[in-house]
Parts: C-alpha cells; sequence; structure tokens
C-alpha cells in the first residue's frame, strides 16, 4: 500500500499503512487563508495541500502562528478559506457538518448539566430523540471510563476527567472525521500520557480519522500515522513526517530508538525553518 | 454548596464549616444585641431626646399596636402592591430589553448611548412628573419602581449573554445549532448568575421608587405615614414603619436569594 500526499515529502517516500486504511476522507487544495490586520493582509496559511485517509491519525505540529489551528477550523468549516478548498467525504466545506467532530482545549462543558446531559447535548440540537441515542451514550461514557460518573457534574470532577466527557460528547454522534485543536494542552504530563493511549485505542476502534493539533512533539510522534510540520511567518508546510512505529503502540514504544529518531527527524524540519525569517 | 472543588466533598469537612457559620452567626447576634442596648439606654440616660431617638421598647411597642390595626395593613399592603408591580414590571423590560441589546448588535450600537445617558439621570427627579402624568394613586409610584428598577436588570442580562465563553459559542456552531437554540442551551443559563445579581438589585431599588414616589405625593402608603408621622413629631412610630421597610426589603431579598441558590445550584461559592 502506499500512500498518497501531494506534498513533497522530506526524506522518506511511500511507506506501509497499518491495514484497514481506506479511500482519501479529508483534503485540502491550495488552502489558504489571509486576515486583514490594520489594513495590511497576514497570510495565516499559504497554499496547503494535503490528503487524509480514512482512519489515518494525523498530527499538525509546530510553533504559533504556524497555522495549524487556522487550518483545523477551516476543515471544521468554521472559517471560510481565502483560497481553495477544503473537501470532506467529497464534499466542499462550506459550513459545520455533522461528519466532522471538534474538540477544543477547554473541554467547554455546561456546569448545569450532568456528564450524561452533557454528552446527550449535541443530540438534542441534532432533534434526536433521547431514549434512541441514550444506550449508545452510555457505552460511550462506559468506553472513556467514566462510567461510575453519568450523574456527576463538572465541576465535580478533575480536567483530565472532564476532557474525557468532552471525548465522550463528540464520539457519541460517531462523526467520520475527528478535530483536535490541542485537546490535552491543559492537563499534566501523566494525565496526558493516559490520555493519549485511550484516545488510539478509541478512535482506532471505531476507525474514526483524527487530525489532532498539538505543539507536544512527543504527543504528535506517539500517535500519528504522520506528523504535518507547520512554520509561521506565513504559515505553511514544511514537511510531512510518516511514523511507522507498529502498532498498538505502549508507552514502552517511546523507548524505542525509531521513536527517538522521529521525534529528532521532526524537530529537524522545525529547525531548518527557523532560518527562513 | 457543599459540594467544593474537584474531589468528591470529604464529609468530615463539613463539621468545621458549620460550627465556623455557626460562630459568626453568633458575632452577628452581638452586634445587633449591643446596638439594642444602647438604643434603649441612650435616650433613657438623657443622651438623646426621646424626640429626636425614642427608646428600643417604645419603638416596639408603637410598631407591636401599630401592625394590629386596620388602617396599618391597608397602608401596608397599597405599598407592597406598589413595589411588587414595579419590581415584576422593571424586571421583565430590564429582561427584554437586555435581551434585546445583547442579540441584536444594531440595536445595542443605536440604543446603548441613549441607556447610558439615561442611567447617569438621577431618575428620583421624575417623582414630581410621574405625579402630574400619572396622579396621586398607585400607578405614579409602580412607575416611578419600574423606571428605578428595571436598568440593573437591563446591564446584567446584557453583559451576562454577552460573556458567553468563545469555545461555548465554537462548539454550538460546529453542531449547526440554531441561534434560538445556543441561547436556550447556552447563552441563558450561562448568563443567570449573573442575570440574577441584577434582579436582586432591582428588588431594592423598586423599595426606593415606591417610597420616594409617597414622599413626593401620596394619600397613602408606608412613606405616606413616613412623612405623616414626622410631621405628628410620633418619632416612635416613624421608627415603627421603617422597620416594616426594612423587612419588606430584606425579606424579598433573602427570597430571591433563596430561589438563586435553588436555581443556580451549579454555582461554586466563591463568585457568589
Amino acid at each position: 500500500m502506499t500512500m498518497t500526499a501531494s506534498i513533497p515529502m522530506r526524506g522518506r517516500g511511500a511507506t506501509p499503512r497499518p491495514a484497514g486504511l481506506g479511500a482519501p476522507i479529508v483534503t485540502a487544495k491550495g488552502l489558504s487563508k489571509t486576515f486583514k490586520l490594520g489594513g495590511s493582509d497576514v497570510v495565516a496559511l499559504r497554499d496547503v495541500d494535503l490528503e487524509i485517509r480514512k482512519g489515518e491519525f494525523i498530527a499538525f505540529v509546530g510553533p504559533s502562528g504556524c497555522g495549524k489551528s487556522t487550518f483545523l477550523n477551516m476543515v471544521a468549516g468554521l472559517l471560510p478559506a481565502s483560497g481553495g478548498v477544503a473537501h470532506v467525504n467529497g464534499q466542499p466545506v462550506t459550513e459545520p457538518s455533522r461528519q466532522v467532530g471538534f474538540m477544543f482545549q477547554t473541554p467547554v462543558l455546561l456546569p448545569w448539566r450532568t456528564v450524561e446531559k452533557n454528552v446527550l447535548m449535541p443530540a438534542e440540537v441534532f432533534g434526536l430523540k433521547e431514549a434512541d441515542i441514550r444506550d449508545k451514550a452510555r457505552a460511550v461514557i462506559d468506553a472513556v471510563g467514566l462510567g461510575a460518573f453519568v450523574d456527576a457534574y463538572p465541576r465535580q470532577l478533575s480536567g483530565g476527567m472532564q476532557q474525557r466527557v468532552a471525548l465522550a460528547r463528540v464520539l457519541t454522534y460517531e462523526p467520520d472525521v475527528l478535530l483536535m485543536d490541542e485537546p490535552f494542552g491543559a492537563l499534566d504530563e501523566f494525565t496526558r500520557e493516559a490520555m493519549n493511549l485511550e484516545l488510539m485505542r478509541i478512535t482506532q476502534a471505531a476507525g474514526i480519522t483524527v487530525l489532532f493539533v498539538t505543539h507536544n512533539i512527543t504527543e504528535a510522534v506517539f500517535m500519528s500515522d504522520r506528523v504535518v510540520v507547520m512554520t509561521p511567518r506565513p504559515g505553511k508546510v514544511s514537511g510531512i513526517v510518516d511514523i511507522d512505529l507498529e502498532r498498538p503502540r505502549t508507552i514502552d514504544t517511546m523507548q524505542k530508538q525509531s521513536f527517538s529518531d522521529l521525534i529528532f527527524k521532526v524537530r529537524g524540519i522545525l529547525g531548518n525553518t527557523h532560518g527562513d525569517h | 454548596m457543599a459540594i467544593t472543588d474537584s474531589a468528591p466533598p470529604a464529609l468530615a469537612a463539613r463539621d468545621p464549616e458549620r460550627a465556623e457559620r455557626l460562630r459568626y452567626r453568633l458575632y452577628s447576634l452581638a452586634i445587633v444585641a449591643v446596638i439594642i442596648a444602647a438604643w434603649e439606654i441612650a435616650p433613657r440616660a438623657g443622651l438623646v431626646s426621646p424626640i429626636i431617638l425614642p427608646a428600643f421598647s417604645q419603638v416596639a411597642a408603637a410598631l407591636w399596636s401599630l401592625v394590629q390595626t386596620d388602617f396599618f395593613l391597608r397602608h401596608f399592603s397599597v405599598t407592597l402592591t406598589e413595589i411588587l408591580v414595579g419590581f415584576v414590571l422593571g424586571t421583565a423590560i430590564g429582561l427584554m430589553l437586555g435581551t434585546a441589546l445583547a442579540v441584536w448588535p444594531t440595536a445595542k450600537r443605536i440604543a446603548y448611548p441613549f441607556v447610558v445617558g439615561f442611567q447617569a439621570i438621577p431618575k428620583i427627579v421624575f417623582a414630581p412628573l410621574f405625579i402630574a402624568w400619572f396622579g396621586f394613586g398607585q400607578s405614579s409610584k409602580v412607575v416611578m419602581a419600574v423606571v428605578i428598577s428595571f436598568f440593573p436588570v437591563l446591564i446584567n442580562t446584557m453583559v451576562g449573554l454577552e460573556s458567553v465563553p468563545d469555545d461555548a459559542r465554537k462548539l454550538m456552531r460546529s453542531l449547526k445549532a440554531t441561534p434560538m437554540q445556543t441561547f436556550r442551551k447556552v447563552s441563558l443559563p450561562h448568563a443567570l448568575p449573573v442575570i440574577f445579581a441584577g434582579v436582586k438589585a432591582a428588588l431594592t431599588f423598586a423599595v426606593i421608587g415606591a417610597i420616594v414616589g409617597e414622599f413626593v405625593g401620596a394619600s397613602e402608603g408606608l412613606g405616606y405615614l413616613v412623612e405623616l408621622y414626622n410631621h405628628q413629631l410620633r418619632i416612635d412610630r416613624v421608627f415603627a414603619v421603617v422597620v416594616v421597610l426594612a423587612f419588606i426589603g430584606a425579606g424579598g431579598y433573602f427570597l430571591l436569594e433563596w430561589l438563586d441558590r435553588k436555581l443556580i445550584f451549579w454555582r461554586s461559592d466563591d463568585n457568589r
């Protein structure tokens, strides 16, 4: 199997993909974003071409201002593109869609709702009957390890648990694509590791395609099939690194030489571009 | 609220909390006792003239005889009605205008300078005007109460609705929620604690509005009684009416406070 990406690869060519990867599900062609700032144009993202296959886990890393969140927001249909186009499931993105779930750095839970009611909130917005989705919601809450907390209120939960609720909320309506904007950025290192493992396990089992924005290189390499390295001024893709570590990955994976090599490689691409400005 | 931080509340933590609350309640009671004692002793010892400050027991006796008369009950219900109608109307108007300004940016741009300008006017000056417009009866007092009390509700409703976190709005957008769904499920509950603070202020203001209206021109009501007894130099009765008014204000406030705790159960104690 060969992976297709219209971006020129740095270093490595085609790599074996994990079994089960399907057709392209998210594509970007010449995707650009320009903001007006005090009369002058600021290029937040320039000409991103990318093809992401069904079931792939892709991380976007880079310093602030590299356009990784902007890219995610455009794929989500939350931000109009200034140029180019993004497709999800073959449809051009013009507005948010139920096929695409979004997770933020903050859990954004409603403090007056219990865990279960928070998880059911999207279903209410979609106009689904609570009875039809309740079993699904319970199963997902169990899967993220919060089965004992269905009736708890958000402020009774720790930060990591709150982010699990946010994960359960988005997984319950079964999106094909999950967009995550630094979802574990506010968590401590131990909680982050646990969440990384669980996120991999759950999304792989469900076959969900994940686009994961982070500025933590270790986290990106640990979870992904590919790491898209981005650099600022103007925001652009500087390289894509294939992560050919075998799955399932565990904490032991981080001990491997190949793991360190990959981190070094990502850093290398980030470092090379510092001379550009 | 018993539930505190991230962890489930420790049962052991409750009892010291309760003991501490009890201690502070005792301090408050002690202060009240000292004030009452001074109030009783000062006029009796000749430190102040009883015409200026009648002894506490005299006021209590005046209050006791007053509340047993039908005459007093009539004045009491007149003022209570003015306060309640003014408060309810003021709150309703404040809620509607505040919501309109928050959800409709054009309305805010046009109307907000007028709203702020209006608030800068000391509205008590309207009292004689309202008497001229709406007569000596209850309606002029209700209007006064409405005009003073709607503003804190308006401002707090607007600010509360506008302070919804960006991520929460974004979440609702990502779900393609309608503006009405976002309003009902996110914005309104989020704004409720702030709105409630405005509603509590509105009640206090409604009491002021009704009394000021009665001071300026009325033939019934508790404000009218205060004026009347003051002219008659029945200072003990003046104080008795003031005590009744204090009870109306405090009673309403604690009722709202209780409702607040019931309704906004998720609010933590530290941002109350």
